[in-house]
């Protein structure tokens, strides 16, 4: 589980004034649970998966985070363009006294869920954006995470491929029930990927609304109730935007 | 296709010092029969393996200096705002005097020995490849750093293996550039104060007016040059960055 509780994030600007960004974030995301952070660009999502990660450090409020694991894919891959494929998706095992043939066992079976069979040997500059965006997912999943953080690692990619990694995700995540948190600006990828969806305000950030999505998986790219989500969503948002 | 342009590049070049040669008088461009004569002499008479060995002897402590003294101070300046602020006006100062001032400093400190040419080698190199390193570091990518930090890699392992992997194309491209500077340093300071080398064979022949034997060993000089080029840098460089898609850049016709 992770809750959040009156979470409060302020940094300090070069200038000496302190910037508020997060307000008074409270959610709380059950186990095994797909949900979304929706907002628009530069509101804070990507700063509430760090304090999640634990990668920075929150001003004020609570954070509580059950499961030790934590896999984490960000906007770009970030590979490391000298490893090969393999030895890029073994990176995080590498801390543990674990063999390296089965650290790259492990590895080869990630990247074959992720469907890279085949290309295990080579580098990352030799792949297409989505084919090192999956190699990124099976890094995130190679340490068998409880918690997968997601910060918008679709964006960056055409929306064919788009599709297609968006539902090899579901896929995954039907099969391994991670809890997994996916920050997104865009409504109708959040509607078609989560059971529950966190709108976040822009400056300073709060949650805005909680909206669940009661469409059973797997779901289909022009379903109708998914439609009339993403649109009464689009209503939430144009709301949200008048109230400032 | 790599191999036939760089034979003519290099027969290019053969063929200019030949043309040169006919224009010119023996005395100021020697044609390369009569410079390939005196460097076999030499080579027979064994000097051509001493003064060579003496100045290899120096540049390779020279560049170890350079390099030490060079990836210390860049690291520090790339590290840290602290040490960038404090060691810039050190590096400006070492990069603006010149080589010479540093052979003849070094030599009235040290005396006419090997320690003084590699510490004036050294000081005159290094700023330069502080410089290159310290940009190195600069120009990377934080958020591969971030990303090892997710991933709860420790220190050590970041350094290792996000760090220094991104900075190692930068140190092989300094130590290259370095290699070339410890030479002209080396053969200067041993024209000016030692009593063996190929600075300092260069500089008898000068006295002697013999232009062959000054193009023997300038050629003798840049043979090893090419030697070290193509049997240590090129096959390093090419292991070391064979992850890199080799492809030219594609501007149209
Ligand atoms: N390290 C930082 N120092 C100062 N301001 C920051 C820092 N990181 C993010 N911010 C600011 O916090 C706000 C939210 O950033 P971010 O969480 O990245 O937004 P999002 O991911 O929703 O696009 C932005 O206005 C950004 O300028
Ligand atoms: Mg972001």
């Amino acid at each position: 589980m992770i809750a959040l509780k009156e979470v409060r994030k302020e940094y300090l600007q070069p200038n000496g004034e302190r910037l508020r960004v997060l307000e008074n974030i409270t959610f709380e995301i059950a186990e095994g649970m797909f949900s979304s952070l929706l907002g628009p660009s530069g509101c804070g999502k990507s700063t509430i998966l760090n304090l999640i990660a634990k990668l920075d450090r929150h001003t004020s409020g609570d954070i509580l985070v059950n499961g030790n694991k934590i896999g984490f894919v960000f906007q770009q891959p970030r590979l490391l363009n000298w490893r090969t494929v393999t030895d890029n998706v073994a990176l995080p095992l590498e801390r543990d006294n674990s063999d390296k043939r089965g650290r790259r066992e492990l590895a080869v079976k990630y990247l074959d869920l992720v469907g890279l069979s085949g290309f295990e040997n080579y580098y990352p500059l030799q792949l297409s954006g989505g084919m090192q965006q999956r190699v990124a997912i099976a890094r995130a999943l190679v340490i068998d995470p409880d918690i997968l953080l997601m910060d918008e690692p679709f964006s960056g990619l055409d929306e064919f491929t788009a599709r297609k990694l968006r539902q090899e995700l579901i896929r995954i995540w039907r099969e391994t029930g991670k809890t997994i948190v996916f920050v997104t600006h865009s409504i109708s990828e959040a509607v078609f990927l989560s059971e529950q969806i966190l709108i976040v305000s822009q400056k300073p950030a709060t949650i805005f609304k909680r909206v669940t999505v009661d469409v059973p998986y797997p779901r289909e790219y022009g379903d109708l109730r998914l439609f009339e989500i993403e649109t009464s969503l689009t209503r939430d948002f144009l709301e949200m935007n008048s109230e400032r | 296709m790599n191999t036939i342009h760089r034979i003519l590049s290099i027969v290019s070049l053969v063929l200019a010092w030949l043309i040169l040669s006919f224009v010119f008088s023996p005395t100021i461009v020697p044609g390369p029969f009569a410079v390939l004569q005196a460097m076999w002499e030499n080579v027979r008479s064994g000097q051509a393996f001493y003064h060579l060995y003496k100045t290899l002897f120096r540049v390779g402590f020279g560049l170890v200096l350079t390099m030490a003294l060079g990836i210390a101070f860049g690291t520090a300046m790339g590290l840290s705002r602290r040490a960038e602020v404090f060691l810039e006006s050190w590096v400006m100062v070492g990069l603006t005097l010149p080589a010479i001032v540093y052979s003849i400093i070094c030599l009235l400190w040290f005396g006419l020995n090997d320690f003084a040419a590699i510490v004036a080698i050294g000081a005159s190199a290094f700023p330069a490849v502080g410089i290159s390193i310290w940009q190195g570091i600069k120009g990377m990518d934080t958020q591969l750093v971030s990303m090892g930090n997710a991933f709860k890699l420790s220190k050590g392992a970041i350094i290792r293996k996000i760090i220094f992997p991104q900075l190692l194309p930068h140190i092989l491209a300094a130590m290259r550039y370095a290699l070339g500077i410890c030479w002209k340093i080396c053969t200067t300071v041993e024209l000016i104060g030692m009593s063996s080398g190929v600075g300092f064979m260069l500089n008898y022949w000068f006295g002697l007016f013999s232009m062959s034997q000054v193009f023997a060993w300038t050629l003798l000089f840049l043979l090893v040059m090419f030697a070290i080029e193509y049997l240590l840098f090129k096959p390093v460089e090419k292991r070391l960055t064979k992850w890199r898609n080799d492809v030219p850049i594609p501007l149209s016709a």
